[in-house]
């Protein structure tokens, strides 16, 4: 098996790319008969869907993974255990299930920048949902102390009231391009002509 | 309001005298004339039956009483309703429903009110020969093939059955008569008794067909007719629950009814009944135009004040007052024999109706404020608006936390961009859906033709 | 004997250009029969033949090869030589003998299953799609036997890929019923319910002269997704569905129509105790997952029918409302329904409040200036292929025989055209 793709990824840190190319991958091996189950990163693999926020497929992966595998790899199952927290919507157990595994090293790397991510996705989703929350219902779901969740979202423009332990959300507004291609007015323009005449 | 210069109206001096059975006579004839004079009978304290009663005659008059006696929580009020019943059926000759009215009071009343079975063998006794001598004349009219004696026979035998509660026989012979009427005349009178017959056996459907029946006979018809055939339409929808169609024929009943109809009707009934279907079912300008500014309603309307106060505290936005009003009534008019299965839906669509028109000139409204105008907790109101704006009878939205309502106006251009987009998905997904059922209609027909060959 | 030898002389000979193979196409379907009864010996041949480049010979050699019963250990090297078949074989050359190579690839897939690989066989499987459809737009018979294989496999996302593409052309009844069925299950694995509902919904109103089971199991998923995504599920089916399924569906699926009842009523303790009273039939259906998605989709139903009426609400009155045992409970499916984009609302932890936003779509943004464009191009498309179906069906021989003995029954009026204004 020939994993030099995949591990020139994982070395560039291109790690929104990894589910796509295991499962392309796995699908060749499997279809020369080669019997790659045991020496497959399946944790590498789960973790590329977990990655990209694919937890369907996650999911299915670990249900088509024999038994026997999943119980002679414990990080397998740790991987998963992050899977399952997303599943059920347990966000601060995400956290919880990244930390407690002590992942290898070459895993290590691929934990740490989901764990990164996801925290930038729960500060966005806190961001878009709430206007109030308190630092401890922040810290969960960034992962943090009370202390480093309040700096972190100090630093994103947000206050915080000592008294109450409340933080307010100060929302920024999104800049979206606004560049038009003319090409594309020049059609909708010459549409809204036919259907007029 | 403008009750005093109405009091002049001829019909409302007789309706008064009739109803309470002379308020010019001694006071002390009665034991509550006293506090009675000058008082609505249909009014939001607590009924008074004797006035009540006396409002109707014949078979109705007993019906209503001891519907009040069924439906009516005071022992004592229910006494009284079964004892003038039972003194209203002696007058008269239906045995079945003088045991029944025997049974209900179960000897409460005393010696005086108690099973009179000599009387009612000697009615029954008498029925017998009654019946078999109005068969013998009706034998004879026939042999002799005089067509209006039989008319006359039949419709006797409809009397008779009448007055002794067998309504079904009681309607067919009034039906028979039809084959022998001559005269437009002859055919309104069996349309009124066919009405009359069905609205006791509660058939509203034969009420609705001989009613136009017998406006299809114009020629024949007199004022006090039509009032009386407008009554009898109007409680057809009623008990349909076309509660605007009753409106209309309500408040078209004439001021010659009277109280003409009272083995059918009362003229505050005409007033309660189509004031309150027309608060449920009118819009505003239908409310002004055909009630309010309705100078021969309105004559109605001044037998039964807290109705007609109600209306006007509805038009005028008064909630708090008309919903107090309609409050103190309601417990008399569940009493009533007609309305009773239609109050509550009628007092759902009003207050409804109060709710919509309360917030419709507003972009925002205090619902405390609200909720003291209609006499209601703020959370329970909250309950009622959601309920009008979930079906989208209110177009607001609910800022429960501050307690106010805000009229919501819908962004045209953003709505119009979402509808576009949306059409566009759903003709794409159907002419695809389209394409492929095509495409397997024409392989099954290929198949079946090259079968075929 | 020397047939066969002979045979594989002129393979070698006829594969490199159009017109030798097709004079190889004849003589192979002369000597099918003779292959077919001598097809125990045929395997060693292939070795002298390569599949890359004498792709036809190739193939009516396998055909003939694997067209007996076949055991486990035959199987598993069957599966290895098909496999590299299908991928290094000439697509050309192939679809001269379309049904040659569907029944390869049908025993391919029933090796697979045999060998409890179906892994095995999901790329190989794709590959020959690609190579024997003329357009993305040929449903071929083999696109079933992917997408079964991509459920066995549990390769949902790979079954996927295929779905996306718009399919016109159908061989078989049969195919389009298995892969619209096939396909809502992936798409209801992936969560894609709009594109699984719309599958489901071609089952279940394809024309159908007598019923299916491939239709009952869809018609059962097809009211529960439309409870799952729309939230709402209409018991009539469309007036261009087939008799037999306006009939007979609804009685076939009662279990289904009451939950769907149920749902209608908006009590979500109603619900769950039908649910577990059913819980058996729902289970030997092997839907009970699905129902139980239906269940929670309850809560998000009630939840999103409160924004329609409030401003704001607090965390304990939508709990009360939506029957959900805290405040807590609801905040967290308030911020679930936030994250998936089903909802707009800020929660406010301080006042215990929810504040309902409308859409912030403003229909201003180049991406929706994209989208929009790129819908009516899309629409152009497909308007233009309905004109062109229209005036094919217009001139077909068929068509006008039946026409024009059903005329005097028919209005033109009864004719729906397309609309001109499609026509850009």
């Amino acid at each position: 098996m020939d994993f030099s793709v995949l591990n020139e990824r994982l070395d560039s840190k291109s790690f929104d790319k990894i589910a796509d190319l295991c499962d392309n991958l796995m699908l060749q091996v499997a279809a020369e008969g080669v019997p790659f189950q045991d020496e497959w990163p399946f944790v590498i693999h789960l973790l590329g869907h977990i990655y990209v926020d694919d937890i369907n497929s996650a999911r299915f992966l670990w249900k088509s993974i024999p038994v026997a595998i999943k119980e002679s790899q414990p990080e397998l199952v740790a991987a998963w255990k992050i899977g399952q927290k997303l599943w059920t919507r347990d966000y601060a157990g995400v956290y919880e299930a990244i930390r407690g595994f002590d992942w290898t090293q070459e895993t290590q790397v691929l934990v740490s920048a989901f764990s990164e991510l996801y925290t930038k996705r729960m500060f966005e989703l806190l961001q878009s949902a709430y206007s109030t929350i308190t630092i401890q219902d922040a810290a969960q779901f960034l992962g943090m102390s009370e202390e480093d969740a309040t700096n972190y979202v100090l630093r994103q423009g947000w206050t915080v009231d000592p008294a109450s332990h409340m933080l307010t959300v100060t929302r920024q507004a999104i800049v979206r391009e606004q560049k038009l291609d003319p090409g594309k007015l020049q059609r909708l323009t010459d549409y809204v002509f036919h259907l007029e005449h | 309001m403008e009750g005093v210069e109405d009091a002049s109206n001829p019909m409302m001096e007789e309706m008064y005298v009739n109803g309470i059975g002379g308020v010019d006579e001694a006071p002390s004839s009665s034991t509550s004339t006293t506090t009675r004079k000058n008082r609505p009978i249909i009014s939001g304290e607590q009924l008074d039956i004797e006035a009540y009663a006396g409002l109707y005659t014949g078979r109705t008059k007993i019906m209503r009483l001891i519907f009040i006696a069924d439906h009516c929580d005071n022992p004592g009020m229910q006494l009284e309703a079964l004892r003038m019943a039972y003194d209203e059926i002696k007058k008269g000759e239906n045995t079945q429903l003088f045991r029944e009215v025997v049974q209900k009071m179960d000897g409460r009343s005393g010696p005086n009110y108690s099973m009179d079975a000599t009387w009612c063998s000697m009615v029954d006794r008498k029925a017998e020969q009654r019946k078999e001598k109005l068969e013998n004349e009706l034998n004879a009219y026939r042999t002799n093939l005089i067509k209006e004696s039989i008319r006359m026979g039949y419709n006797d035998f409809g009397d008779f059955y009448y007055s002794h509660g067998a309504l079904g026989d009681a309607f067919k012979s009034f039906i028979r008569t039809r084959d022998y009427c001559t005269t437009s005349k002859h055919i309104i009178q069996m349309c009124l008794s066919a009405i009359l017959v069905s609205i006791e056996m509660g058939q509203f459907t034969h009420v609705t067909s001989y009613v136009s029946k017998a406006e299809q006979t114009p020629e024949a018809l007199d004022p006090p007719t039509v009032a009386k055939l407008r009554c009898a339409a109007g409680l057809a929808h009623l008990e349909a629950k076309k509660y605007k169609l009753a409106a209309r024929k309500f408040l078209e009943v004439g001021p010659e009814l009277g109280n003409l109809y009272s083995e059918v009707i009362a003229p505050q009934d005409v007033a309660t009944y189509g004031g309150l279907c027309a608060l449920a079912s009118f819009d505003r300008t239908e409310l002004k135009n055909k009630v309010i500014d309705n100078i021969n309603f309105r004559n109605f309307l001044e037998l039964v004040p807290e109705v007609r106060e109600l209306i006007n505290d509805f038009y005028s936005s008064h909630y708090a007052s008309c919903l107090e009003y309609l409050g103190n009534l309601k417990s008399n008019l569940m009493l009533d024999i007609h309305l009773h299965d239609h109050v509550e839906t009628l007092y759902d669509q009003i207050r409804n109706k109060a709710l919509i028109q309360y917030t419709h000139p507003f972009v925002s409204v205090d619902m405390r404020m609200m909720a003291d105008a209609f006499k209601t907790s703020v959370a329970g109101l909250e309950k009622e608006l959601e309920a009008l704006i979930t079906d989208n009878q209110i177009q607001a939205r609910i800022d429960s936390h501050n307690k106010i309502l805000y009229a919501r106006h819908a962004d045209q251009r953003n709505a119009t961009f979402q509808r576009v987009l949306q059409t566009g998905n759903e003709f794409d997904r159907d002419v695809r859906a389209m394409l492929l059922r095509a495409n397997l209609l024409k392989h099954d027909y290929n198949l079946r033709a090259s079968r075929k060959l | 004997m020397s047939s066969v030898e002979g045979l594989v002389t002129q393979i070698q000979g006829r594969s490199s250009t159009a017109s030798d193979v097709l004079l190889l196409q004849n003589l192979l379907k002369q000597a099918d029969d003779s292959l077919h009864s001598e097809s125990t010996r045929l395997l060693p041949f292939l070795d002298q033949l390569d599949p890359s480049m004498h792709s036809l010979g190739y193939l009516y050699f396998l055909e003939a090869c694997t067209a007996g019963p076949v055991t486990k250990e035959q199987a598993s090297s069957f599966v290895l030589i098909i496999a590299r078949f299908i991928s290094s074989c000439v697509a050309e050359q192939i679809r001269l003998a379309p049904d040659k190579f569907m029944s390869v690839c049908k025993r391919f897939k029933d090796q697979v299953l045999l060998l409890e690989e179906p892994l095995r066989g999901v790329a190989p499987m794709l590959t020959a799609i690609r190579k024997l459809q003329s357009s993305t737009e040929h449903l071929t018979t083999l696109h079933p036997e992917f997408l079964l294989l991509c459920l066995l496999a549990k390769c949902y996302k790979t079954g996927l890929s295929i779905l996306e593409e718009d399919i016109f052309d159908v061989d078989q009844p049969r195919d389009l019923f298995l892969y619209c069925y096939y396909g809502g299950m992936i798409c209801i694995g992936q969560k894609h319910f709009l594109k699984a509902l719309e599958l489901l919904h071609n089952v279940v109103t394809a024309p159908m002269s007598t019923i299916n089971a491939i239709a009952v199991e869809a018609y059962k998923k097809y009211i529960l997704v439309s409870l799952i995504h729309p939230g709402q599920f209409s018991t009539s089916l469309p007036k261009y569905a087939s008799s037999v399924g306006q009939r007979n569906l609804k009685n076939l699926c009662l279990p289904y129509i009451e939950l769907a009842n149920s749902y209608g009523n908006g009590k979500i303790a109603d619900l769950e105790t039908y649910v577990q009273a059913n819980k058996e039939k729902f289970e030997t259906d092997n839907n009970l997952g699905l129902v139980k998605q239906v269940v929670s989709s309850m809560y998000k139903r009630n939840i999103q029918r409160l924004t329609q009426t409030y401003l704001t609400l607090s965390l304990q009155d939508i709990a009360n409302t939506v029957q959900l045992n805290s405040p807590k409970e609801a905040e967290m499916h308030v911020l679930q329904m936030i994250q998936d984009g089903e909802i707009y609302a800020t929660i406010n932890q301080k006042d215990g409040m929810v504040r309902f936003l409308e859409d912030p779509e403003q229909y201003k943004s180049c991406e929706m200036i994209e989208r929009i464009d790129s819908s009516i191009q899309r629409l152009m498309t497909l308007s233009k292929k309905l004109t062109i179906m229209d005036e094919l069906m217009s001139c077909e021989p068929l068509y006008l025989a039946k026409a024009g003995r059903e005329r005097q029954r028919l209005d033109f009026d009864d004719f729906d055209t397309v609309p001109q204004r499609f026509n850009i």
